[in-house]
Parts: C-alpha cells; structure tokens; sequence
C-alpha cells in the first residue's frame, strides 16, 4: 500500500465515472424540439432542386405547406398519377401560399433523388411547387417528425402549425379514391384564410414510411 | 398487381342486381337467370388463393359446409417472403392493415376480421405494428335461417399493404364455393389443410383479459402509466394501443416489474390534444400471452425511479451521498469508532506515519468492502424476491442482539475494564503494529455497520434513488458515500503534517477514552429498547442475560489480561452470547404475534388518531374524499422519532391534521413488512423515515422532506383543499 496504490484507485473511480457518463449521454436520446399542431412550428433551412438556399423563417408572414414526397410510393402515385397533387399546388400557390415538397429519402433508398432528377420528374409531372426541397439526411423529416408520404403540413402567418397528418380521408393507393375524398389540407388552408380555426387539424398521415436512413 | 378472377366477380354484381329487381320482375324470368347463372358461375368463381408479389393470400375454411348456428369458422391467411409484412389494425406510424369486402349470397354475412397480437416493426425513427412470415386473421360466417342451402358463392375483394423497405399496395379477389346445409351436419368433414392453418391461427389471437386481472392507466405529465396486475411477476411486455395518435409508437416502453404484474411507462403522441377516457390495446407478456385490454382511468403507483437517469442526476447523488457519507463521521453512532483511530494518529510518531498512511488505506478498503457487501446482499436478496430496504438488518432480532451485545463489549473496554486489541494504553512503543492492518480494516467495517442506521436524514432519497438504479449507477453512489465516510481519516493519514492541528498526547486521552463509553452505552440502550418494543421482554431478557455474560467476559480479561487460558474462557462465553442471540430470535418469533403492531413510540398521548396503516386504508379514505397522511417509520430509526416528537405529535399540529380531517396512518417497518416495503418503493423511497400526504383527486403523493419541523408539517396542511366532508371530527376524542 502506498500513495501509488491510491492514485491508482483514484483513476480506476474516476475512469468508471467517466465510462458511466459516456454510456448515459450516448442512450439518452437527443430530445429535439418536435414539431406540433398549435405550437410554432419548428425552423429550418434547406436546399431546393436549383441549389437555392430556403429558411422557413424568409415566409413569415404568408401560409406555408410542408409535402413529404417519394417518387416511388404508390400513395404519392395516387396523387401525382391521377394530378391531385399538381392541382392542389396550382391551386393554393395562385392564393399566395408557399408550397414546398420536401424529400427526406436517404441515398439508396426509394425515392432518392439527384437534383436533376428531381427537376426532370418536376417537369415531367408538371408539378407546380414553389420549391423541391432535398433532405437526404432527414434533417427537416425528424425535426417535423414526418411518419409517412405523403404526410402534410400546413403552417400559418405568424409560423404556427396548424395542420398535421394526413392529405385527405382516404388512406388508400387508389386514384378512383381522390374523387369526393375530403381534403384536410385545402380544408384547413381555407378555414385559416377565412379567419376561422381548423376544425381537423390532426390526423394520422397516410401512406409509405419516410426513408430514413436507419 | 395481378387480379385474378375478375370476370366472375362482374357477373356476380349482375346477379345481385337481377335478385334486387326480383320482386318486381315476373317469376319465371327470374328463374331462367338463376339457372343461367348456376351454370355459368361455378366455372368462373374465382381461386380461393392468389400468389402475388411477396406474398400468398387465401381464403382458410376448415369446414366443408356452413349451417346456421354452426362455428362457420374461417380466416384469411397470408404467407410472407422474408423481410416483407403486413399491417395489425393499427399499423402504427405508417401502413395500413388488410381490408376484405364480401359479396355474399343473402341470408350469409362475414364477421370482420380480428387481428392476432403484432410485432413492433421498427423503420429508421419509426415503429410499425405487424406480422412477418405468416399471419391469419380468423373470422366467421354467419349463416341465417333464410339462407339458401346448395351451393353458395363467397366472393371477396381483398385489399393490403406489403412493405419491407418500400412498400406495394396489394389487391386480389377471392372466392370459394361451399354447401350451404339446412342444419348441422352428421358427420362434419374438415378440410385438414385449412384446419391446421386456422388453427394455428387462432391461437395467436389476444385473448381477452382474465377478470381476476386488472388494468388501469394515469396520466403523467409526458403520457400515460399502465399498471396492469396479473397475479405474477412480469418481465417483459409490449404495450400496441388500438387507437392511433394516442401514443408515440417508437418510444420505447419502460417496463418495471412489480410483485403481481408490471408497470410501463407509454410516451404520448406530441399532438395528443385530450387523453383518452381508456387505454385500449393488446398486451403482450412473456411466453406468448398476450390479452385484449381496456385500462380505465385509475392510480397507478409509480415504479422508483430507474434507469433513465441523466448524468447530472447520478453526480448530484454521488455527490450528496459523498457530503453524507463524510457528515456520518460526527454520527453519533460512528463516532466513537472513528475517536479510537483519531487517538492512534495524535499518538503515533512522525517515524510511524508512513505506515499510517497504508493503514488509512486499508481502512477505506474495509469501508469500501463492506459498502458494496451490504449493497450486494442487498440487491441479491431483492433480485430472488425478498422485498427489503435500507436498514434491513435491523429488522433482524439476532442482528440487533449481536449489535446490541458488540456495543456494549466494546462499551466496557472503553470504560476500562479491560483491554482489547482496539485498545490505546499499550506499554509498547508501537500502537499500530499491536493493532495490525485486520484491526484497520474492520474498524472500517464496524463503522459501516453502526453508520448504516445513521443514513437516514439526509441520505434516503440518495439511498432510495441509488438503490432503485441500474447495479453500476447502485455502486457508484454507494461507492461514492463509502469514500465520503473514509475521506476525513485517510486525509489525515495521507497528510501527516495535519496532524499538528490535532492536539497533543497527554493523559486527557484516557478520560477521553472513558468518557467514550457512555454514547456507547447509550446506542446500546437504543438497541436495546427497538428490540424490546419490536420483540418484546423475552427478548430483552436475553439479551440482558447476553450483556452479564458478556460483562463477566470482560472480567476474566480484566483480572488476568495477559493469561491465554482467560482469553480462551473470555472467547466461550462470547460464543455462548452468540447462541443465546439466535435463541433469543426464536423467543422473538413467538412473542412476534402478541407484540405486533405497536411499536416505537407506542401509546403516547395524542397518538390515538393515529391508526395502522394499509394500502386498502388510504384508498377508502381517499375515496371518501378524504386527504391521508402517512407516517413510515421504525422504531429502530432515530431520526423517525425525532421527527415524531418534534412535528408530527405537537398539538399545533394536530390541531391542523384534525381541522383538514386528514386521515392520520402509521406504517410502522421496525419489523420487516412486505406491503410497507412496497409502498415505500412506490413512493421511490427506500428506508424510513418517509412522509408522504395523499390528496383526493391528484394521482401521486406529496412527500415531506425526511427532516420534519412544525413549519414544514403546516405548509403541507395549508396546501390541502378545504375539506369537503361535513364530518368534522372533534380533536382528541
């Protein structure tokens, strides 16, 4: 036994504390502010299909819709296929909303997407967004907590989610399903616009799960 | 996709149409289209399976016929490639489940489809709900009277997602024929293909409930706490809720066992807006059991707190439990222990504190060891069942006799009597090579048991907290407190140059020594009356008779102290004290029902409000709107009844316990009491003294801090919502 001996039971004490906390900060999960209907909706900046930088913050002022996009899913299909989507964004983009598609599909997953490809399925579907926004890093997808495409989003003036879930009641891939389903999002864009409250803003959101990466 | 069968399924919908135009349209007309139709629809009927991308779907019917009021039992049985699944009825962040639509002849109706317990399905930061492999979701039909009897057609449209990392909605349309017959058949003949999947099928399925078992659920500020009792100890289990949006799926589901089922913790949706009036969901439990269940509202005691713990939690109680651990040095249960070795530093000299150095080191070992001992008993015990806490050793009558009786030993040789090895007033030069390292070590080890009553005031919570924690976060904080209780001696010994603050040799140090003796003695009359009050005269009679023979022990060391044969004797007669002690606990188990109940302080005046505490007490009253007040204590924790004295009996305060009507218990754990040990664990806590007031209408207890004063006991009063029974008791009577 000597002061050798104690420093070295010392360190070991000390060494295990520190393993202790290095294993508690690594399982405590980061616990991010997650988006939520009523509450301001959570800031983000990401790059569009043209390269261009877009800050949700730079839309203050005007309504803002969030489209959780993948190609390759045949719930986006029904959508896309049948032109629903294209209309809804023609239609509410002429009302002064912005309209953004956000694409959280990791590298290597479905519904990944270069920039050209994107701009090339654009022009293809002649969907009509203000901008397609690429999130190969689920960045903006985990920050809203996207679950499914398409999942929706509808966030007011003054930066408030007002709406969450699904695009319309019928969770379904078939495109016959569109005709006389009820549209939660031009539902709660328009009560919003007519100063009212949204009656459903929550729901759950339909379709393929987002393609993280794991 | 491929659809198969398509072209029988549009004549069918002819058909249903022809039979609605039935009455109106002449009879014959009518017939000649039937007849069209059995001829031609047999040939078109679609398969009754289909082999599509991913998977194979089929229509399962164990019978060969349907009759009304029979099983009719049937299923709809998919086959997976590995990797792919479909969805439960709740499919949780993304998928949706199968969908079946029936065109079916009149008179038969198809049951919807029930779903077997799921698998969470975890996808990236979401969690899905479904099967892999194979699933059958059984249903059946129901066969009227009206219905027709011959051949009937069953058409089905069948709808599904299949997903592995991307996902195909899927179709097909399905169809079978099958006799219909009037009445149950003879001789009822089965397909044993189809029996064989329905039957594995059906045993998959939740079951509902047992009624013996029960299931409630309360809200916590982050989601819900389900508490489900099904008579037994559940290690796992997995909560899927029915309703979406009530739960966020891919949190995971803390699950703390209790005695007769288990607890988890479920994390609400985010955008959750109201909770639910129930939690309906399947359950899933250990070796495939699983049960349909609907918790209704209810309290549900929360499990200590446990592994999610932060970093910054396990510092603070490191480091409260190392401040207390250094605060028991001046215990006045340690003390005394801890004097003899101040005594040896001040005496020894400068060429000897080199060796000090290592015996302040074999000390903190002797501490350390018997920390993380107890701690390891401890754990062990509870880990096979036993439900202790704290302290426990104390609700041992043969421990408290040992203590009692090693106490005192030491309390005479203090007083002088005689000399032992812990002795100072050696005519040699060297104290601490008489002594030796063993002596180093179990005054380290003494300490540690004396000190463990001590704990208490200002180190249950930590203790309780510790305790409750994952093993490594137990031993860090107990560690920490064994180091605590250490640090002042071995600072000392590592730092020679101290010792000049301490004062010099001299002859005070013998009637230091003696004056010692009398707190001692005192921790022995303590011992000595938890024992009596616990175990009653019996016991204490032994031990008395203990305390002669460990006096005349002493004598024959005292009167011939350097004789081998009067150690030899001295050591005998310990030994028969030892027997005496384990005699002494089989007197205290049978006394133990006569003297059950009042212990500690007994009947004193204005005690009488206070009543026995039991679980079923506290939810009576509470259910009665009445407000309860618990007071966990034993008769053996000092600081229990310093606080009783001080706050809880002086009439101020009950004058205050009287005006709210708050329901007064006493949960007495002198003796060791499973039910208070798990109302305690509840609470997260582990030892007495807790305090913990219970308000109608609010889901958890308010503790009271472990140190009580008049002011403190008040707040609490105060706080209370008036009291809304008009039986206001008068106080006192």
């Amino acid at each position: 036994m000597s002061s050798r001996h104690l420093k070295i039971s010392f360190i070991a004490f000390v060494f295990v504390c520190a393993a202790l906390y290095a294993t508690l900060r690594f399982t405590a999960r980061a616990q991010v502010d997650e988006a939520r209907v009523g509450a301001q909706a959570p800031a983000f900046t990401a790059t569009d299909s043209r390269g261009q930088t877009v800050s949700l913050n730079e839309f203050r002022g005007k309504f803002v819709v969030l489209e959780w996009h993948n190609q390759g899913c045949p719930y986006t299909r029904k959508h896309y296929v049948s032109g629903n989507m294209q209309a809804l964004q023609k239609e509410w983009t002429a009302k002064g909303v912005e309209w953004f598609t956000v694409i959280s599909s990791a590298p290597g997953e479905q519904g990944y997407v270069t920039d050209s490809e994107e701009n090339a399925y654009l022009a293809k579907m002649h969907a009509d967004p203000t901008a397609a926004l690429l999130d190969p890093d689920g960045k903006v997808g985990r920050l809203y907590g996207a679950k499914t495409t398409p999942e929706m989003y509808v966030i007011d003036p003054e930066g408030r989610l007002i709406y969450e879930g699904a695009i319309d009641n019928r969770p379904t891939p078939d495109v016959e399903d569109i005709k006389g389903a009820d549209n939660y999002v031009s539902d709660a864009l328009s009560e919003a616009m007519a100063g009212k409250a949204v009656a459903t803003a929550y729901t759950r959101p339909y379709g393929c799960s987002v393609k993280y990466r794991d | 996709m491929k659809q198969l069968g398509g072209i029988g399924s549009g004549k069918l919908e002819v058909s249903m149409i022809c039979r609605s135009r039935l009455a109106v349209r002449s009879l014959p007309f009518a017939l000649v289209l039937l007849l069209m139709l059995a001829v031609s629809l047999p040939a078109q009927t679609a398969k009754s399976y289909a082999d599509v991308a991913h998977l194979h779907v089929q229509l399962v019917v164990p019978q060969s016929e349907l009759y009304p009021g029979g099983p009719n039992s049937a299923g709809l049985y998919f086959k997976l490639e590995p990797g792919w699944h479909v969805y439960w009825q709740n499919a949780g962040d993304s998928g949706e489940p199968p969908r079946i639509n029936w065109i079916l002849p009149e008179g038969i109706t198809a049951s919807p489809l029930q779903f077997p317990a799921p698998k969470r399905l975890p996808l990236g930061p979401l969690m899905d709900f479904g099967y892999e492999d194979e699933v059958l979701f059984p249903f059946s039909f129901d066969v009227s009277k009206s219905a027709r009897p011959g051949l009937a057609i069953l058409d089905a449209k069948v709808s599904w997602l299949v997903c592995r990392e991307v996902c195909i909605p899927g179709k097909a349309e399905l169809g079978m024929r099958l006799m219909v017959a009037a009445s149950a058949p003879a001789s009822p003949t089965t397909s044993s293909a189809d029996e064989d999947l329905w039957k594995r099928g059906i045993g998959l399925l939740p079951a509902p409930l047992p009624t013996a078992d029960k299931a409630l659920f309360a809200v916590t500020p982050t989601g819900f706490r389900l508490g489900v009792t099904t008579g037994r100890r559940e290690t796992t289990a997995v909560f899927f809720p029915e309703d979406q949006n009530i739960i966020d799926n891919p949190s995971p589901q803390k699950l703390s066992p209790t005695k007769d089922g288990l607890v988890l913790e479920l994390k609400k949706d985010t955008n959750l807006q109201a909770n639910p009036a129930q939690l309906k969901g399947v359950l899933e439990l250990s070796s495939g059991r699983n049960y349909e269940l609907t918790a209704l509202p209810g309290t549900v005691a929360a499990p200590p707190p446990a592994p999610t713990v932060s970093a910054a939690q396990i510092f603070r109680a490191a480091g409260l439990a190392f401040l207390g651990g250094m605060l028991l040095n001046l215990m006045p249960c340690v003390f005394p222990v801890l004097f003899l070795k101040g005594l040896a530093l001040v005496q020894s000299g400068a060429e000897e504190r080199h060796r000090l150095r290592a015996h302040g080191l074999v000390y903190t070992a002797g501490i350390l060891v018997s920390f993380w001992l107890l701690v390891g008993v401890l754990l062990t015990l509870r880990a096979a069942g036993a439900s202790l806490g704290w302290g426990f050793q104390f609700q041992s009558p043969i421990f408290l006799m040992l203590m009692a009786g090693l106490l005192f030993f030491l309390g005479l040789s203090l007083a002088g009597q005689f000399e032992i090895g812990l002795s100072l007033t050696s005519t040699g030069g060297s104290l601490i090579g008489k002594q030796g390292y063993a002596g180093s070590f179990f005054t380290g080890v003494l300490a540690v048991i004396v000190a463990t009553p001590c704990t208490a005031p200002f180190m249950g919570a930590a203790l309780g907290y510790a305790l409750g924690a994952p093993v490594a976060v137990t031993f860090a904080v107990f560690t920490a407190l064994a180091l605590g209780l250490a640090a002042p001696y071995l600072a000392l010994t590592l730092q020679p140059a101290w010792t000049r603050f301490l004062p010099r040799p001299g002859a005070w140090m013998e009637v230091l020594k003696q004056a010692v003796s009398v707190p001692i003695f005192m921790t022995v009359i303590w011992l000595a009356w938890v024992l009596a009050t616990a175990y009653g005269a019996a016991a204490l009679a032994a031990l008395l008779s203990g305390f002669l023979l460990l006096a005349i022990a002493g004598w024959f060391l005292g009167r011939w102290p350097a004789k081998r044969w009067a150690t030899v004797v001295a050591v005998l007669i310990v030994a028969s004290v030892v027997g005496l002690a384990v005699y002494g606990q089989k007197l205290a188990g049978e006394a133990a029902p006569a003297t059950a109940g009042t212990a500690g302080s007994s009947q004193s005046a204005g005690s009488a409000a206070w009543q026995p505490w039991s679980a079923d007490q506290v939810q009576k009253s509470l259910a009665a709107g009445q407000p309860v007040f618990v007071d966990f204590t034993a008769s053996w924790c000092l600081s229990c009844q310093v606080n009783e004295r001080v706050a809880l009996r002086q009439p101020e305060v009950m004058n205050a316990f009287a005006a709210k009507n708050v329901i007064l218990l006493k949960a007495d754990w002198t003796r060791h009491d499973e039910a208070i040990t798990q109302a305690l664990t509840a609470l997260g806590r582990d030892g007495v003294p807790a305090y913990a007031l219970y308000v109608p209408g609010e889901t958890s207890p308010r503790l009271l801090p472990e140190v009580l004063t008049p002011g403190v006991v008040l707040d609490a009063i105060n706080s209370l919502p008036a009291t809304r029974s008009p039986a206001q008791t008068s106080n006192g009577q």
